[in-house]
């Protein structure tokens, strides 16, 4: 027995030491990238290639990389910037990212920029960039942070489905009053099942401040207030659950789960003809080898007085200062940015994840011969992203499901659903500011 | 011999004093060197308004205070979750008991059995829910299905199970009656244990099955039954992950248990401060059940203190 | 006649237990018995169906295309069996690397907890030291606070001693009875089930402690200890959220973790994560099968005086 033991001690002091070995940098400076494509990932080989490439290409630093799945890095980075053990250069979300900049734990890339531009070497150019993303990245006029990937919400449109009906492409909806006498083209019902509808504003990717958006309005006032108490917001989220009013809400929501509860796409399966999906539809289509015809465009606006825009985010590539003060780590994970947000990279990257690239130049030689893509991108000019709300920084999110969830399956109120969001909004910010 | 008897035992009792705290020592070192500092930590942050960002500012007892008073949800998460554990707890006693009983028998092909039940402990939780939820979908899950018959007899309406808020923690609660299988094999320990020639001698006084069960077996499983009730209680407080998957909380806040919203505060609301006292609140609600569950104890048949 | 054989084999490892109790096999009416065993078949194919309903599900979903997944519940059987996935999602992955990744933290993890929870649930069950039933509840306690709260402490705390990236994290814990609370519980509870003749019999005959524990708790538990190691082998084995947090280097990484990669932002391949999970559900069930194989009913202890 104690012998086992010591050999077990042994054994665990051995993986102590193993853990520490295999190195292949000599004498480079090291700098850690966490990304997110994991290995077993389609994507990984060439995201490998990718860093392999950048060292390759120079002899001062060594970038190790690191992938996790979407669903784990989080956790993962969270985890590790609250211990000042997050990775030199690593993704984080574009629309908080100005917690993190107040917060003090990323380096200032407009002083890299400056500095590099002071000594005359190429630099980020920040022009190929969507300036509402570089908005959302900037902290006290200088950014905190590189839009690595963009994205943005279209109307999907089944072609086939429309053809059966004896429309086509150009009778795309523009309108929400068009929208309605198209989607009820397209619905089936078999007695008192629906077996596909043509359009609802609460399924797939419709969110109610997109629609807030398009209506002219907003959630919040510039002083972070909740300000869902007017006529027009009443209108847009009656507008949303009375759509199709002729089915019952039970009707509807047994329809909407035969969808989700599998984890399969309502549109990709071909029960729903037009919804409001990510650039990440596009990408489901493709994984499915789905081959329904199919187009995109922008999602229609409530009249002609109507916003373009949508609720579009992105991955933004930011330098974690782990508590240390600029230092040649950092200055690695810059030139390694500096690399991956070149065209020739952003282009590569692209290729391997199918993400739209924060680099426009770069997505313009991607889309290229493709239709779909080329509207997407096009379509990200007019992407918002949420503004983040210290008190309630998943307002969108849980904060207002709890609500919303409610009111689909019928159970609230327009009214009262409101009314019970605000006081809640109200509550969170009292409580938050007792603390601060 | 007595006296010999009670030499060694006197001799051994003084030696315990010290071979207590020698035979405890690596769970004691441990808590010293890798329990004391986190437990410690998690305290003092609960009395901070830590954002896992900056550094935590002391707010002494704002979260506390906060918590108690002046959070709509705090009650309506602390009610859910009481809930949950009275009526899931027996509940999965009674099924544990009774899965253990029956795969007990000898019979042919009992491995085979244990294992089947035994499979839903093994299988992915998020490919579990996501059955659960199409078996139990009101309008097209086999459940209602074949419970309709029953809906036309009485002429009722179909349950609607997790989309009801009357319905969904008991929906939620028959879903956790799958793993049962855990607190099955438990059992099936202990009734290894159990001396044979009391089976025997109650085959001899002429008892039926169910006798030697309730005279018998259920007495000598009392230490596990009183393992997993205290195990069920302590992870049913706990417990928010079948939630999180299934009904997202809802609806109407129906199956948002304390956990969750504990969840909810650390990773959406960035508010580990508040968590923290969250989590220490809970701890003292626990444990104040736990000791009232531990009195139990002089109930407990344990074959070591008989003589 | 089957219940006899098995008696002796149970009985030629119990070496330190004299039996001298005459077995009279109890076989009064056999078609009573033939009723009774029919009866508890059926009960027990009834139930059955539903709790092998999870896993029949998980294996048509391997088993479909990408094209079938997305038609949902209305496709419940593929057309064409894609047995085909399951290579696929041995290749997708370093498979067999991670296997024996998970095998070293299970191994570990098992000696570990086996090691500290017997001799500190011993402690709580068999010995009087001043602090006892104080240290119980603490232990306890140290079960109530959500693990949430006590991640970044922790974490924190094995960033600063240097061990993040490496297994130590993963591994050192088992043998100081972290996250094993719960088993010194469980075992505390079997050994006080000990009847206190044996080891009063022994204490006479000059037995420590510590013989009295190797010699007569651990043989006579030895259910319990397989329970404990099925519980452990499973927690770990099943954890991705460790291995995740404190492991970088994908050379390290376990089963569990390795298959998230089957799960990308906006498409599960279900079929292949599905078919990955069977692969991976074979070692538990098979440790599962041979576990509760040594649970046959009242024969441990045979010889003992009621």
């Amino acid at each position: 027995m104690k012998k086992l033991l010591l050999v077990m001690l042994l054994m665990v002091g051995v993986f102590a030491l193993s853990a520490c070995g295999d190195e292949e940098v000599d004498g480079k400076i090291e700098v850690t990238f966490w990304h997110l494509s994991p290995v077993g990932d389609e994507s990984y080989s060439q995201v490998k290639k990718i860093v392999r490439d950048f060292n390759n290409s120079q002899d001062v630093y060594y970038v190790n990389e690191y992938g996790f799945s979407f669903w784990d890095y989080w956790d993962k980075l969270n985890i590790a910037v609250a211990s000042n053990t997050a990775p030199d250069v690593g993704f984080s979300t574009i629309d908080d990212n100005v917690h993190r900049a107040q917060r003090n734990v990323l380096f200032n890339i407009s002083d890299f920029i400056a500095a590099d531009v002071a000594a005359g070497i190429e630099t980020v150019n920040t022009n190929s960039f969507y300036s509402n993303q570089l908005g959302f990245l900037t902290y006290e006029d200088d950014l905190y942070g590189l839009p690595f990937t963009a994205t943005t919400r279209m109307l999907f449109y089944n072609l086939d489905h429309f053809a059966e009906v004896g429309l086509t492409a150009d009778d795309v909806p523009t309108t929400w009053s068009e929208l309605q006498v198209v989607a009820k083209q397209l619905d089936i019902v078999d007695g008192n099942k629906i077996e596909r509808i043509g359009f609802d504003p609460t399924f797939g990717q419709g969110t109610y401040m997109g629609y807030l958006w398009q209506s002219g309005l907003d959630y919040f006032d510039d002083e972070l207030q909740v300000t869902l108490n007017t006529q027009g917001h009443y209108d847009v989220l009656d507008w949303m659950v009375t759509f199709n009013n002729e089915y019952s809400r039970s009707q509807l929501n047994s329809f909407g789960e035969a969808n989700t509860i599998l984890g399969i796409d309502p549109f990709a399966a071909g029960r729903v003809s037009m919804v409001v999906g990510t650039d990440g539809l596009y990408q489901t289509l493709l994984d499915y080898d789905s081959t329904m015809n199919y187009a995109v465009a922008p999602i229609p606006v409530p009249d002609e007085d109507g916003v373009r825009v949508n609720w579009g985010s992105g991955f933004s590539l930011e330098l974690y200062k782990n508590g240390r003060e600029l230092d040649e780590k950092a200055q690695g994970a810059w030139e390694f940015s500096k690399y991956l947000m070149s065209v020739s990279i952003q282009v590569e990257y692209a290729d391997a994840v199918g993400w739209i690239m924060g680099n426009t130049e770069a997505m313009d030689i991607v889309a290229e011969g493709n239709p779909i893509i080329t509207a997407l991108v096009e379509e990200c000019a007019y992407a918002v992203d949420k503004l983040f709300v210290p008190y309630a920084p998943a307002w969108h999110a849980g904060d207002w499901f709890q609500y919303y969830d409610q009111l689909k399956a019928g159970d609230a109120t327009v009214e009262d659903t409101l009314k019970d969001a605000i006081d809640w909004y109200n509550e969170k910010q009292t409580n938050y500011n007792a603390t601060q | 011999m007595a006296t010999q008897k009670n030499k060694a035992l006197g001799k051994l009792r003084s030696e315990e004093r010290v071979l207590g705290y020698i035979f405890a020592s690596p769970w004691l070192i441990g808590l010293i060197i890798l329990g004391v500092f986190p437990i410690a930590l998690s305290f003092y942050l609960s009395f901070t308004n830590y954002d896992m960002l900056g550094a935590p500012g002391f707010i002494w007892f704002t979260n506390y205070r906060i918590l108690l008073s002046n959070d709509s949800l705090f009650y309506t998460a602390l009610f859910n979750t009481l809930y949950h554990v009275a009526i899931s707890v027996p509940l999965g006693l009674l099924v544990g008991i009774i899965l253990a009983l029956l795969l007990n028998s000898k019979i042919k092909g009992m491995g085979i059995y244990r294992t089947i039940y035994y499979l839903p402990n093994v299988v992915s939780v998020v490919a579990m829910s996501l059955l659960w939820l199409w078996l139990f979908q009101p309008s097209f899950g086999l459940v209602n299905n074949l419970l309709s018959p029953i809906y036309n007899f009485f002429k009722m309406e179909p349950l609607l199970w997790y989309q009801s808020s009357d319905m969904s923690k008991i929906t939620l609660i028959l879903m956790g009656l799958w793993t049962a299988g855990g607190s099955m094999i438990i059992y099936l320990a202990q009734m290894q244990d159990i001396p044979s020639e009391l089976y025997e001698a109650a085959d001899i006084d002429g008892a039926n099955g169910l006798q030697k069960i309730f005279k018998i077996t259920i007495p000598l499983m009392t230490p596990s039954i009183v393992f997993n009730f205290i195990r069920g209680l302590i992870g049913g407080f706990q417990d928010l992950t079948v939630s999180y998957i299934m009904t997202k909380g809802g609806p109407g806040h129906s199956t948002y248990y304390y956990s969750y919203y504990l969840f909810d505060k650390m990773m959406s609301d960035n508010a580990m401060g508040m968590a923290s006292a969250m989590a220490w609140i809970l701890l003292v609600i626990t444990l104040v059940i736990t000791m009232g569950a531990l009195s139990l104890n002089k109930y407990v048949f344990y074959l070591g203190d008989q003589s | 006649m089957e219940v006899n054989k098995n008696n002796e084999k149970i009985e030629n490892n119990e070496v330190e237990i004299t039996t001298n109790v005459i077995q009279k096999p109890f076989m009064t009416r056999k078609r009573k018995k033939l009723i009774h065993d029919i009866i508890i078949h059926m009960v027990l194919i009834l139930f059955g169906t539903m709790f092998i309903f999870p896993f029949l599900w998980m294996l048509t979903t391997a088993l479909k295309t990408n094209s079938e997944l997305l038609q949902g519940t209305d496709v419940l059987f593929p057309a064409v069996p894609q047995w085909e996935n399951f290579r696929l999602a041995i290749k997708a992955v370093p498979f067999f690397l991670y296997i024996k990744n998970s095998f070293i933290l299970v191994f570990f993890a098992v000696a570990g907890t086996l090691f500290s929870s017997t001799l500190t649930a011993y402690a709580f069950a068999k010995l009087e030291w001043p602090g006892r039933d104080a240290l119980f509840v603490v232990m306890l306690a140290t079960m109530m606070i959500p693990m949430q709260v006590l991640l970044i402490p922790t974490y924190i705390m094995y960033a600063k001693i240097g061990w993040l990236g490496t297994r130590l994290p993963l591994i050192v814990p088992f043998f100081l009875g972290g996250g094993s609370a719960f088993y010194i519980f469980l075992l505390r509870q079997f050994f006080k089930g000990i009847p206190k003749d044996l080891t009063e019999s022994a204490i006479v005959d000059g037995a420590s402690h510590f013989k009295i524990f190797i010699k007569i708790m651990l043989p006579l538990t030895k259910p319990a200890l397989i329970t404990v190691t099925l519980f452990t082998f499973m927690f770990v084995w099943n954890d991705y959220f460790g291995p995740l947090i404190y492991l970088s280097d994908p050379d390290h990484l376990t089963i569990a973790l390795g298959l998230r990669a089957f799960q990308s932002q906006y498409s599960g391949r279900y079929n292949l994560m599905m078919a990955a999970s069977i692969l991976t559900m074979l070692p538990t069930l098979l440790i599962f099968f041979f576990a509760q194989k040594s649970f046959i009913e009242g024969i441990t202890f045979s010889g003992i005086k009621g």
